[in-house]
């Protein structure tokens, strides 16, 4: 005859706290590459408006000049600057692991010259330099 | 020198949630800490825990120290000054004390199909080139100790991903020039619990104690996955 045992909590079955992420240095700062993207988002948001006060005309156009000129837009956009290069840091990092490569140090120096040079590229074209 | 460490005690049969419990331990410049939860099993021998080899090759003493996933074995109370406390792997349910059940890590290994696929019948051994075997080498040293699981938060969100291990071993052999199970391995690893889980946090790699880098195979693994659904647009 089989008894049967008073129920018993059994295997207990962990629970993930939504702060998993504080846990310790590694997970913040993956939490901090994924958090540049929220900066960007400004950045981005910025350029559309201009673009869609251009279309307008000159008033527009003068009024989204004065618009980026305002401090904290200007410091949200500086954030946006320096969050994109951490992004660009940890990318140039990551990379090489995800596509093997022979020389890994060579290339990492090689995506820096290509980043700097497409960045000058459309800033001289953009600033009508070219 | 005497030391404290705090131990997840969790008894299946009356405890809710695992609870803390301190024991000191005699410690000295080689005490690992599987050397200790030993000391521990001779004061308390309900303490169940799992260990074989005592030298990182069986990979059954990972437990997480101090809240990081770690070999028992390889890991020494000299590196921690202050208190030590042992809990059971996380993202694994716990069946008791430091036991979890490795069931779903074993299930997620062999959807994979972790094993050469040749449809060669011949007897020939198959030749391999120094260059063929350093494609796949680093991701054949696994031991299978479930270190990257506890270290993966994708897999303790969502326990259908098929997480760092598995994916790490599809790829050893899906780079086996030996193999030609490829295709047979893709649809599990572009599933939406396959290789397109992983967001990258990498601290699989981190943990891992055979420094086979499976952050670096998942990622690996997306390019793969990429290059398939290419291919697959072009076919009939």
């Amino acid at each position: 005859m089989v008894v049967k045992k008073k129920s018993a909590p059994g295997p207990y079955q962990p629970v993930m706290a939504r702060t998993w992420w504080l846990q310790h240095r590694y997970f913040q700062m993956y939490m901090l590459r994924e958090a540049t993207v929220l900066p960007l988002l400004f950045f981005i948001g910025c350029l559309l408006y201009g673009l869609y006060c251009l279309n307008l005309g000159e008033v527009q156009w003068q009024h989204w000049l004065a618009f980026m000129a305002q401090p904290w837009v200007v410091l949200l956009n500086l954030l946006a600057f320096i969050a994109s290069l951490f992004h660009a840091k940890t990318f140039f990092e990551l990379f090489p692991r995800v596509m093997p490569l022979a020389r890994p140090g060579l290339m990492i120096a090689g995506q820096w010259l290509a980043t700097l040079l497409v960045a000058t590229g459309l800033v001289l074209l953009l600033g009508g330099w070219l | 020198m005497s030391k404290t460490i705090n131990i997840a005690r969790y008894n299946p049969e009356q405890d809710s949630q695992p609870q803390l419990q301190a024991f000191q331990v005699d410690s000295d410049h080689s005490t690992s800490v599987l050397d200790a939860l030993l000391q521990v099993q001779q004061q308390d021998p309900s303490l169940g825990f799992r260990w074989s080899c005592r030298m990182a090759i069986c990979g059954s003493c990972g437990v997480m120290v101090n809240g990081i996933p770690k070999l028992g074995c390889k890991t020494f109370l000299r590196d921690y000054p202050d208190e030590v406390t042992v809990s059971a792997l996380a993202h694994f349910v716990v069946e008791k004390d430091l036991i979890v059940d490795m069931q779903p890590f074993l299930a997620h290994l062999s959807a994979v199909k972790p094993y050469l696929i040749n449809d060669q019948q011949n007897a020939e051994p198959h030749r391999q080139t120094p260059a063929q075997l350093a494609k796949y080498q680093q991701f054949a040293n696994c031991i299978n100790c479930g270190l990257c699981y506890s270290a993966c938060p994708q897999f303790g969100l969502n326990p259908e991903f098929l997480g760092p291990a598995a994916i790490t071993l599809a790829q050893r052999y899906n780079l086996d020039s030996r193999d030609q199970g490829k295709a047979a391995r893709m649809p599990e690893l572009n599933s939406k619990n396959g290789v397109w889980g992983c967001t990258f946090v990498g601290f699989c790699s981190e943990v891992c104690p055979k420094k086979v880098d499976p952050a670096a195979a998942i990622n690996q693994g997306k390019v793969a996955s990429a290059g398939d659904f290419i291919i697959s647009m072009f076919k009939p």
